[in-house]
């Protein structure tokens, strides 16, 4: 029973980790921008979603919604900001980012304060089994990750605005040739990754802690799960997401705490030699 | 009509004196004093804490009038909780603005490199947060000193835990950074020699997201008591987690981060039974030291709008010490270098409110040690040692 204990908190820990991801990964295959201020932009919902719970005293899930209606904003001024970015794109939508996530960090260390903040979920709420325990907060990570990834998913292959995304992910130029208006699928894309980042925010403030310098450590978990998942693959981003869980939380166990982040690496690695175009790619590994 | 005149005088030339006069005296060469902590970053919060103690302190000296007639300057920096950025700062701060002192520094591996940095320049460097013994011990540096040590943690946490938890066994995490490892260390050796047993004791990096297996590990091992050796943001999670799943501890105990007011607020009624260690805290204070314990908090909550804490008293008492030694200088009309810096806190003795501040040969202070609070209804009560007690202490928890 241990091992399904161990499982359940690397799945929740995974499905973390894509939800983090998600947004990322959908922007930067369509846009190309390597939004460096990704992880502000998640802060930014997590703090969003903590003072609404701290005053309204409700339950921390119907920041959601709000933090999902909120942070499209936040993302298309993202857009607006990076629309007057000159050649060569990739590298300037890094340099501009990296100094917004500056100018965030050192914006909600005023507004916010340098203290740490938790949404407490409440306690007693957990799904039991023999020997097995599911906590609340891991029960919304895994409905939540599956929800966006399915959603995402969904809207990319079944929808003709995800095709139309999907191509601009797939070759910009060709899809430009289709007839496709690039620019309005970028301005998408950021909406779209906006409500994923509204929706990654309430649950980052649950799982971990928030402070102001705290989002690099979110900007370098979605790089490394979109490394893993290759650009614009959902399907693969919960994969990977589950897989690095899983890998840490059995390395946690087995080797000890201090192991965690060496696998984690280990991992990396060996699948940017073993299969460079993603976790899920056919026939290109 | 002339007396109306004159009092017209006195009235505009008054304040004129008064001006011309006070600018005359801070016309001396203002005392520059550095302070190097992390004010983004990681630690960020902690740095804010030290800051503000610094910075209370330096303007409480000013408003009396300076040290002997010399304004204080404060040149505050930031090392965004980066080793590298600190060393960068203080060669600023020593090369450019030729501080006569240095302050700050939270943990080990930020305070470490300045230290060595200050003994190359000569210019001392009060520490507000240091505990690795290989700084002041293995390396004598005549220009080090600090305001904390480890031992004045790990005998307090030692003594309490064998005398009264009496734990049959005992696990520990903690931090892989050079004071937390040194603690876990100590600890453990302590409560090995005090007939515990330790089947778990294990290292993590600052800013882990998930605690959830390891504290799986510890119900596996069937432990006691679980020390943590991490800080206050590793504390939150760690605690949350252990409290939404139970591993049959009987009591929870961290020196770092778990004694403090925000903590207390953060994690609400989840607080509730934990143990922590602080060397002070509004209301918990040196034996004698109320009523000025009474007015820095007061003259604080006025000044910066917030509740002081343990952290905030590192960075007051460090700085306290530095600018006591220094008037102590000009007093006696001496030139303001590193040896006659060094030689007035050598000597000093203090009474404040943290400790009695007295420095050894090492530049460690002789008498500081903590006290073992447990939260109890949102308050921290004092449960150790005896003589300091406020409450008793409520054991066992099922955390």
């Amino acid at each position: 029973m241990i091992f399904a204990q161990i499982l359940i908190s690397g799945f929740s820990l995974g499905s973390f980790y894509a939800l983090i991801a998600l947004g990322f990964s959908l922007i930067f295959g369509v846009t190309h921008a390597f939004n460096l201020a990704h992880g502000e932009l998640i802060l930014l919902s997590g703090y969003l979603a903590y003072y609404l719970w701290k005053f309204s005293g409700a339950s921390p899930y119907w920041a959601v919604p709000v933090c999902l209606v909120v942070m499209p904003g936040a993302a298309l001024l993202l857009n607006l900001l990076l629309r007057g970015v000159k050649a060569p794109f990739e590298l300037n939508s890094l340099v501009i980012t990296f100094g917004l996530a500056l100018f965030l960090q050192n914006l909600m260390l005023w507004g916010f304060s340098a203290d740490y903040r938790l949404i407490q979920p409440e306690m007693g709420r957990f799904l039991e089994a023999p020997g097995l325990r599911i906590t609340e907060t891991q029960v919304m990570l895994l409905l939540l990750s599956l929800a966006a990834t399915g959603l995402t998913h969904w809207t990319l292959h079944h929808t003709f605005l995800g095709k139309a995304l999907r191509a601009a992910i797939q070759d910009r130029r060709a899809a430009l040739l289709a007839g496709i208006n690039v620019r309005r699928m970028g301005l998408v894309a950021f909406g779209f990754g906006g409500m994923l980042i509204g929706v990654a925010g309430p649950l980052y403030a649950q799982t971990m802690y928030l402070y102001p310098a705290g989002g690099l450590e979110a900007t370098l978990t979605a790089v490394v799960i979109t490394i893993f998942a290759g650009v614009g693959r959902t399907r693969a981003i919960l994969a990977g997401g589950w897989l690095l869980g899983v890998a840490e939380s059995l390395a946690t166990f087995l080797l000890g705490a201090g192991w965690r982040e060496l696998v984690s690496a280990v991992l990396l690695i060996g699948l940017l030699i073993f299969r460079p175009h993603g976790i899920l790619a056919k026939g290109e590994g | 009509m002339n007396k109306c005149r004159r009092f017209l005088l006195i009235v505009f030339l008054l304040p004129v004196i008064l001006l011309t006069l006070t600018s005359v005296l801070w016309a001396a060469e203002p005392v520059k004093l550095g302070e190097i902590n992390p004010l983004s970053g990681y630690l960020a919060k902690h740095g804010w804490e030290i800051h503000q103690g610094i910075l209370y302190a330096v303007e409480e000296v000013n408003a009396r009038g300076g040290l002997a007639g010399h304004r204080v300057e404060l040149l505050s920096r930031d090392d965004r909780s980066s080793p590298e950025v600190a060393v960068n700062q203080a060669q600023e701060l020593l090369y450019r603005e030729k501080v006569v002192g240095l302050l700050g520094g939270y943990v080990d591996s930020l305070v470490g490199p300045i230290s060595q940095l200050a003994a190359r320049h000569r210019v001392p460097y009060v520490a507000s947060a240091s505990l690795q013994s290989a700084l002041t011990r293995q390396w004598r540096n005549p220009y080090f000193f600090r305001v904390s040590k480890l031992e004045g943690i790990v005998e307090p946490l030692c003594q309490f835990i064998s005398q009264t938890l009496k734990p049959q066994r005992v696990a520990i995490l903690y931090m892989a950074t050079p004071g937390s490892t040194e603690f876990a260390t100590e600890v453990a050796g302590r409560l090995r020699r005090a007939g515990a047993a330790l089947p778990l004791m294990e290292k993590f990096r600052p800013g882990a997201r998930d605690f959830s297996v390891f504290l799986l590990k510890v119900k596996e091992a069937k432990a006691d008591v679980l020390i943590s050796g991490g800080f206050f943001p590793d504390n939150l999670i760690l605690v949350r987690q252990m409290r939404e799943r139970p591993v049959g501890l009987k009591a929870f105990i961290a020196p770092w981060g778990v004694a403090y007011p925000s903590f207390i607020e953060e994690m609400g009624p989840a607080s509730e039974g934990l143990l922590g260690l602080c060397a002070w805290n509004p209301g918990v204070t040196m034996p004698g030291t109320e009523k000025e314990s009474q007015a820095f908090v007061q003259g604080f909550r006025h000044r910066f709008g917030v509740e002081p804490n343990t952290t905030t008293m590192h960075g007051y008492t460090s700085a306290r010490a530095l600018l006591a030694a220094l008037e102590k200088v000009l007093q006696k009309k001496e030139p303001l270098t590193g040896a006659t810096i060094c030689r007035e806190l050598a000597g000093l003795d203090l009474l404040l409110p943290m400790e009695r501040l007295k420095f050894d040969a090492y530049g460690d202070p002789m008498y500081y040690q903590q006290v073992v609070v447990q939260i109890q209804q949102r308050k921290m009560v004092v449960v150790y040692p005896p003589a300091r007690a406020t409450g008793r202490v409520q054991y066992p928890w099922d955390f």
